[in-house]
């Protein structure tokens, strides 16, 4: 008798909770200081790429979610990360239509990690397993194209600015804030319009404009709390790891000097910290979906967006 | 969990797919399934593959094709769609296929259908033809292929111009456009009811060069007086000028279309994009209110017994 056919049915969780990001990250990463620390290397090194291939901040930002979001399912090396974001700006760059050709990103990133010779063999061998990577950074997002398709952060940015008629300074500010987000898990936790909205909110107070008012939320009818959950998530960023952030180096001209107190009276200021309710590991341990690493060796593996396949699906078991 | 879909028969082959007919076990429906060539192309997953994921996920309508899972087997990526047994292309080449103005009413009433939903999703199909519009068993069109659509572009990003079968090619796509709308979609939708009206292309150039010939000549060269700057296109100076059919010579062409059916197509055949009439105009013009009314798409008898 021949084995029975595997078959997997995943359903798309595009955003997580912060316990459920931590909790799935202990299955794919063993070290997560080096993770933390390769990711702001990662960042930079997409930031080269982009900047040299003359792509914009939505494609840069769409890779990060990808390479964020591979590393949920697939576990952490390093000596392969930069060819997994090297697959990843390659996906992102279709995903936004910025379409580059394989072989211009996969030579450049061989030279921004300092290979001058690059052989036709060595180039060949990279792209393939760039392919390889591809199809599993889209397994890792359940093939869910709704998420990074049009809505991006820096877009956001400008609309809500632009709505709430803030000022120039401020949705510059807002849009370096921004860059240093994507460092952050926040971007596997919340859609780009709730981040763009977070990130003017802090911009409004630094620059001390105080045109933030409760009313500013209803803008595209976010929620209240999702929005200042995230602001605590990126204020506290600031305090804790301020030598990490790259907004210290571009601080434009007209803004008042940024430093980790001003970051302080600004958290200080705006009352006990708002956190959205979570979900506690024996919660999470009872979804599968989360509880274990990815197997990519089951036969068939069914990526599904709708709750109501996963129901179904469920009935027609029960009915066998 | 057992396999959920069966591949039974393969019906078709493209540059980045294989078509398969199959069933789905659970419901014992038919089934298509699209097979992804993963592994052989210069540049990864073809782009053709992810838009069309990313659009038929956004696009859930009675007049666009469903696509019903996207499953991973033998690491070979697979997206099931609706099973849809024919197209508007076989029926018109079909020559025991009798249809009248009344069925030709309900496939366009049905295909503008899917197109202005495709529209008010900031989506672009750019590939429409008749080969493109699927029928259902029972009757019902369903636009397919979204291999080349996009998103509506901001105001500052460039776009090809080559997109759009050579026949169904709208005129600012054969002037090399860089910037476009909707209206290249709404124009293939105008070619796609002459012919079937005559039951042969209306367009069909040999190339890209013969093919401004045959649409200007057909229709008249655009001038600056009704599409204001059209001479500005670098290869405008090359053409030949043509006028614009008069309404005589096109009821001659024409000879069973009434004078709403002509200003139907008129309307979606009009050179100048920005004057070309938009889905809506078309699902509200006169053409749809006069009689006949659309036949039942179930009662179009287009499948052999």
């Amino acid at each position: 008798m021949s084995p029975p056919f595997e078959s997997q049915l995943c359903l798309s969780r595009p955003y997580l909770t912060k316990n459920q990001i931590t909790y799935t990250q202990r299955n794919t990463i063993n070290d997560r200081r080096t993770y933390n620390q390769k990711k702001l290397s990662i960042l930079n090194f997409l930031s080269e790429l982009c900047l040299k291939l003359e792509l914009p901040r939505k494609t840069l930002e769409t890779s990060m979610y990808f390479y964020q979001r591979y590393h949920l399912f697939n576990n952490f090396e390093t000596e392969l990360c930069y060819t997994i974001a090297t697959s990843c700006l390659i996906l992102s760059c279709k995903q936004v239509e910025t379409f580059k050709k394989v072989n211009d990103i996969a030579t450049l990133s061989l030279q921004i990690r300092n290979m001058i010779k690059i052989s036709t063999d060595t180039l060949d061998s990279l792209k393939k397993m760039l392919y390889q990577i591809e199809i599993r950074i889209l397994e890792a997002c359940n093939f869910d194209y709704r998420i990074n398709n049009n809505v991006h952060i820096d877009e956001y940015i400008v609309k809500i600015g632009k709505i709430l008629k803030f000022d120039y300074n401020v949705c510059e500010l807002a849009w370096l804030i921004a860059y240093d987000v994507l460092k952050l898990d926040v971007i596997l936790m919340v859609p780009p319009p709730t981040i763009a909205m977070a990130t003017l909110k802090l911009a409004d107070a630094l620059c001390d404009q105080r045109n933030w008012l409760p009313g500013s939320y209803d803008v595209l009818g976010a929620q209240k709390d999702l929005v200042d959950d995230i602001f605590f998530h990126i204020i506290n960023f600031y305090i804790n790891a301020f030598d990490l952030c790259d907004l210290k180096y571009h601080i434009p001209p007209d803004i008042v000097p940024i430093s980790v107190e001003r970051f302080m009276e600004i958290k200080s200021k705006m009352g006990p910290e708002v956190t959205m309710p979570d979900l506690t590991d024996g919660d999470i341990k009872f979804d599968y979906f989360l509880e274990k690493s990815r197997d990519f060796t089951t036969q068939e593996r069914r990526y599904i967006l709708s709750n109501e396949v996963m129901k179904e699906e469920d009935n027609a078991l029960k009915n066998i | 969990m057992s396999m959920e879909y069966s591949k039974e028969k393969k019906v078709g082959e493209g540059t980045y797919a294989v078509v398969y007919l199959g069933t789905q076990h659970a419901t014992s429906k038919r089934i298509a399934v699209k097979e992804i060539k993963t592994s052989e192309f210069k540049d990864g997953l073809d782009m053709s593959a992810i838009r069309e994921v990313k659009y038929l996920q956004e696009l859930i309508h009675p007049n666009v094709i469903s696509l019903i899972d996207i499953f991973m087997a033998y690491d070979n990526l697979n997206l099931v769609l609706e099973f849809l047994p024919s197209d508007l292309e076989v029926v018109i080449k079909d020559s025991s296929v009798i249809f009248n103005a009344a069925d030709i009413k309900s496939w366009m009433l049905m295909t503008l259908r899917g197109i202005h939903h495709v529209h008010r999703n900031f989506i672009l199909h750019r590939d429409l033809k008749p080969n493109n519009l699927l029928i259902s068993p029972d009757g019902i069109i369903k636009l397919a292929d979204f291999g080349l659509a996009r998103a509506v572009p901001g105001p500052r990003e460039i776009l090809t111009s080559n997109v759009v079968t050579r026949w169904y090619r709208a005129p600012e796509l054969l002037f090399g456009a860089k910037h476009y709308t909707y209206a290249v979609d709404i124009w293939s939708v105008g070619v796609i009811f002459a012919e079937l009206m005559l039951r042969i292309p209306y367009l069909p150039g040999k190339d890209d060069v013969d093919q401004m010939e045959v649409t200007f000549r057909a229709l008249g060269t655009p001038t600056d007086r009704e599409w204001p700057d059209v001479s500005t296109f670098p290869t405008y100076n090359k053409l030949q000028v043509y006028p614009p059919p008069s309404r005589d010579e096109l009821r001659k062409r024409f000879i069973a279309a009434t004078e709403n059916a002509l200003d139907f197509m008129c309307g979606m055949l009009e050179m100048n994009p920005t004057k070309r009439w938009n889905a809506i105009e078309c699902l509200q013009s006169d053409y749809f209110k006069e009689l006949p009314p659309p036949s039942d798409p179930a009662d179009i008898k287009i499948f052999h017994d």
